[in-house]
């Protein structure tokens, strides 16, 4: 482990970014969709900033047990280490993730996209839990004021999620459109929703511009499938899009590459060819301005199945890229990222397929 | 399959991933089900003719090593009969070298060229050998008789593939090549062939070390190895630029000048007159984001001057006909125009976003084309130094463009002050596509309405003649609803794997995919006289076009002009 990390530090060089750290992560067993996932959310900097940031603002966190202290403690594990490669073990976050959820718990092959799902709402919910109880600690320091009132405040505020905006809404969270136009009416319904990564349909030999396009493409709703207007006051026909109303500061666009298949009764892997590129906008938006993307990691699923395999993740950190196997750290140069497209083939000998892709805003599109 | 056959792989559903996955299935090797074998335009049908591919024996290995470029050589005076046939092939390939014996040999007669075939190839090739003997004895004999009607019969398909660079007779039916030459364990990743040259070498090649050879492309066909002979070697194991060569050119008019585009952002200039022998040495460059010059100290080595370019990577670069203006697309988005002889920057600009990957020049030199990354295809004016339009209608990135300048107008006095345009564009997304531009000076049509008369806007347009950019600036992206839109004319799945390239010629369109394999489509007429009905291909049209394509997100479009061929229309208003 050692001569692997020096042999990344020689191949870095003087140009080793100052204050940076990379370093593998040992697997417990099946836990490299994990790993995978966590050298991702590590290189996004602007979510490891707020990550270390409140682990300095809340010392006590060593006691406190859930998903978030650990992934706190972890990432300041790793930003604190003398050396500046190396292998962390993630032992208390991953023994947290398991016995909070079932699903993880077992030793079964477990999905990259899943449990970064999870592990965002977990933190989501955690935070969302404290600056309740911070409330209710500063109302109950004041009860002299409307204590009547209190309960019944503090329940509301409790109910719609858009009420708090935590970092992790800051950073992830876009806005959807959903729009539907009565075909009889012409009335245009629009109703938003939130997302904290897009999940798009896969072809074969398409781009990730192409299945973006596809995902907000105009469906009709007839037959069975039709809309009820309420000012037709009846099912109608009609025509449905999704447009992206707010685009997130970190787009995360996830590829439907487990596909159920109703005649095998089992999911299959879609090993399709889809490129996706370095640099990417969104022009599906109800805002004027194209948001400029920059990829910056992915997390990609090894293997020709859905239930076996392996996840390893590449990351872009100061213009080099890097690719994390698990304990393994190595620099790759930035053309080796195509060779995780997928293969234009069906049974091709190429089984590593980019799966999970992390896009960061540019420009002028700064948290508010 | 059947109704996107002529479109592309439609828009949702399981239904359209489970057909592609099934085409996509089938070996390289394999006829193909899910494709068909023609297309249709308002001028006719264009017809499979055949296919070439690489040695079927090669090493799948290679394969994703390297992506196939094909180049069309045409050689000019073929052998004159009758040479006696006493000197052997090999003996000839042991003198490298002798260009004037090369010209008196290539008089050698097509007894010693087949036999050195036979004899090459051993008894596993007979067939294929026979069969090319055919058409050769074909072609000798026309051309003893007369000189012109010998048209197309020497033209040569140059294409590589892994560790082997692959000649084939483009006339001849075979689906192998003739001529394997091996490189083994480097890769050539680019050629050119110098259609205007009067003596020396004609072919070049650049390999993934950096290293480029010229060579003489008869004396290869005249030799039976598996070795390239009698070539010049530049930049050896790359001494001057150990970076991967990305693209090769030889400079028009250029005396036997050619540039030689690197990974790293740098071109070379060489020149073929010159000894490869004494390597250059060039100073380092101060500013990697600048365009800078640097020539050799020395004039007798090669090369003779060092292009900076851009950072990252040049992925494309193609002169102009005339050979004033060298256009360069790159890893960074831009498409730049150089001056060639002031060696300057003229103008340029960015993708939309993302790599751009090909380009190409109008005939006349007042456009570029350019696709990358943001499966676009983009048009630049050279006189407004800015893209006035966008081609919409890949569904991956686009790795190959060209104009078709045998084109026609199919009635030239309707069209009026404007200029109409026949270019093609393949894709990753196994797709070629042709579109039609028609560019007024002043006006830009828009998307008409269906069954509607076309509207035009004007005004904006000729404000834009003032604020044209000063020499050297690079413009940044345009915003998507800031340029007009274009739709494609036909857009037919042409192999099962992404595409690489796409060749115009007199008789046929070529299509070439990245794992080796050309196809060729005879144009309407050529391959049967089989007349077709404008009527039936423009509802057949219609009715294959895919519901995805018909939504416009931005404002301005403009469509292909050509007789009322409508394929965008806005689902939502703007
Ligand atoms: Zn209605």
């Amino acid at each position: 482990m050692g001569a692997a990390g020096s042999k990344l530090e020689k191949a870095l060089g003087d140009s080793f970014p100052e204050g940076e750290r990379y370093f593998g992560l040992e697997n417990f067993g099946n836990t490299c969709y994990c790993n995978s996932v966590l050298q991702a959310l590590y290189f996004c900097v602007p979510f490891r900033d707020q990550l270390l940031d409140y682990y300095a603002n809340n010392k006590s966190l060593g006691d406190e047990d859930n998903l978030l202290a650990c992934l706190a403690d972890l990432f300041t594990q790793i930003s604190s280490q003398k050396k500046k490669t190396g292998v962390i073990a993630p032992k208390r976050f991953v023994q947290r993730l398991k016995k909070q959820n079932e699903l993880f718990r077992s030793y079964m092959h477990q999905d990259a996209h899943e449990f970064l799902n999870f592990l965002l709402n977990e933190i989501v919910d955690t935070l969302e839990k404290e600056a309740q109880a911070a409330k209710n600690d500063q109302e109950t320091s004041s009860p002299a004021e409307k204590t009547a009132n209190g309960p019944k405040n503090a329940h509301a505020n409790g109910g719609p999620k858009e009420q708090l905006d935590t970092w992790v809404h800051k950073n992830f969270q876009g806005i959807l459109t959903n729009e539907t136009r009565c075909l009889r009416c012409e009335t245009v319904t629009a109703r938003d929703e939130t997302f904290f990564d897009l999940s798009l349909d896969i072809e074969q030999n398409s781009s990730i511009t192409s299945c973006l396009k596809n995902f907000s493409s105009t469906e009709t709703l007839n037959a069975e499938d039709k809309f009820f207007c309420d000012k037709c006051c009846s099912l109608q026909e009609a025509q449905k899009r999704m447009k992206i109303k707010k685009p997130p500061q970190i787009l995360v666009i996830h590829l439907k590459r487990f596909k159920y298949i109703e005649q095998l009764g089992r999911y299959k892997k879609l090993s399709y060819r889809v490129v996706f590129p370095l640099e990417l906008k969104l022009s599906n938006t109800v805002e004027d301005a194209d948001s400029e993307y920059s990829l910056f990691a992915v997390v990609v699923h090894v293997g020709s199945g859905p239930n076996h395999g392996h996840y390893v993740s590449l990351v872009k950190s100061h213009n080099h890229w890097l690719f994390f196997d698990d304990e393994n750290v190595e620099m790759i140069d930035e053309s080796a990222v195509q060779t995780f497209f997928g293969s234009a083939q069906e049974y091709s000998s190429n089984t590593d397929h980019g799966y999970i892709l992390f896009y960061e805003r540019l420009g002028n599109g700064h948290m508010s | 399959m059947i109704n996107s056959a002529n479109g592309m792989a439609s828009g949702q559903g399981a239904s359209s991933s489970s057909s592609a996955g099934a085409g996509a299935g089938t070996g390289a090797n394999a006829p193909s089900p899910g494709l068909k074998t023609y297309f249709k335009t308002p001028e006719g049908r264009y017809k499979l003719h055949y296919e070439k591919g690489h040695p079927s024996g090669l090493m799948h290995y290679v394969q994703g090593k390297t992506v196939t470029q094909a180049t069309l050589a045409h050689l000019k005076d073929r052998p004159s009969p009758p040479t006696p046939p006493a000197q052997s092939s090999s003996g000839f390939s042991a003198s490298s070298g002798v260009r004037s014996a090369a010209a008196r040999l290539l008089g050698g007669s097509n007894g010693s060229r087949a036999l050195s075939f036979v004899g090459g190839n051993g008894g596993s090739k007979s067939i294929s050998a026979s069969s090319r003997l055919g058409s050769m004895g074909v072609s000798s004999s026309s051309n003893s008789t007369s000189t012109s009607n010998f048209d197309g019969r020497g033209t040569y398909l140059i294409f590589n593939m892994g560790d082997g660079l692959f000649i084939s007779d483009l006339n001849s039916q075979d689906k192998e090549p003739m001529k394997a030459i091996y490189f083994n364990n480097v890769y050539p990743v680019c050629h050119a062939f110098d259609q205007d040259a009067k003596e020396g070498h004609d072919l070049v090649i650049g390999l993934s070390t950096g290293d480029v050879y010229s060579v003489s492309l008869r004396q290869q066909l005249q030799d039976s190895g598996k070795k390239l002979i009698g070539a010049q070697h530049y930049n050896k194991d790359g001494s001057v630029n150990g970076s991967r060569c990305t693209c090769i050119a030889w400079v028009p008019g250029g005396d036997g000048a050619f540039v030689v585009a690197h990974v790293d952002g740098n071109l070379y200039v060489y020149e073929k007159s010159k000894d490869g022998a004494g390597d250059s040495s060039f100073p380092a460059i101060k500013d990697q984001t600048q365009f800078s010059v640097a020539h050799a100290r020395y004039s007798k080595s090669n090369p003779i001057a060092r292009w900076h370019i851009c950072q990252g990577s040049i992925n494309s670069m193609v002169f102009s006909t005339d050979g004033a203006y060298l256009a360069a697309v790159g890893r960074d988005g831009y498409l730049r125009v150089f001056d060639y002889s002031k060696e300057q920057l003229i103008c340029g600009g960015k993708s939309y976003y993302g790599a751009l990957l090909c380009c190409a020049w109008s005939m006349d030199g007042k456009y570029i084309l350019a696709g990358g990354e943001d499966d676009l295809v983009q048009v630049w004016s050279m006189e407004e130094r800015k893209v006035v339009a966008w081609g919409e209608g890949h569904n991956s990135w686009v790795s190959g463009v060209a104009f078709d300048s045998y084109w026609s107008p199919p009635n030239a006095d309707d069209t009026g002050e404007s200029v109409m345009y026949r270019f093609g564009s393949v894709g990753q997304d196994t797709q070629l596509l042709l579109w039609d531009l028609e560019l007024d000076e002043i006006v830009v049509p828009l998307r008409r309405p269906p069954g509607g008369s076309p509207t035009f806007s004007t005004g904006s347009q000729s404000a834009h003649w003032d604020s044209t950019p000063p020499v050297g600036i690079l413009q940044p992206a345009p915003s998507m609803r800031d340029v007009p839109k274009l739709s494609p004319l036909v857009a037919h799945r042409v192999h099962t794997e992404p595409l690489s390239g796409l060749i115009f010629t007199q008789e046929s369109v070529l299509t070439v995919c990245r794992e080796g394999h050309t196809k060729v489509w005879m144009r309407p007429g050529v391959a049967e006289s089989q007349a077709s009905n404008v009527e039936t291909v423009l509802s057949t049209s219609l009715k294959d076009k895919p519901p995805s394509t018909k939504v416009n997100y931005s404002g301005q479009a403009m469509t292909g002009t050509n007789g009322g061929f409508f394929h965008g229309s806005r689902i939502f208003g703007h």
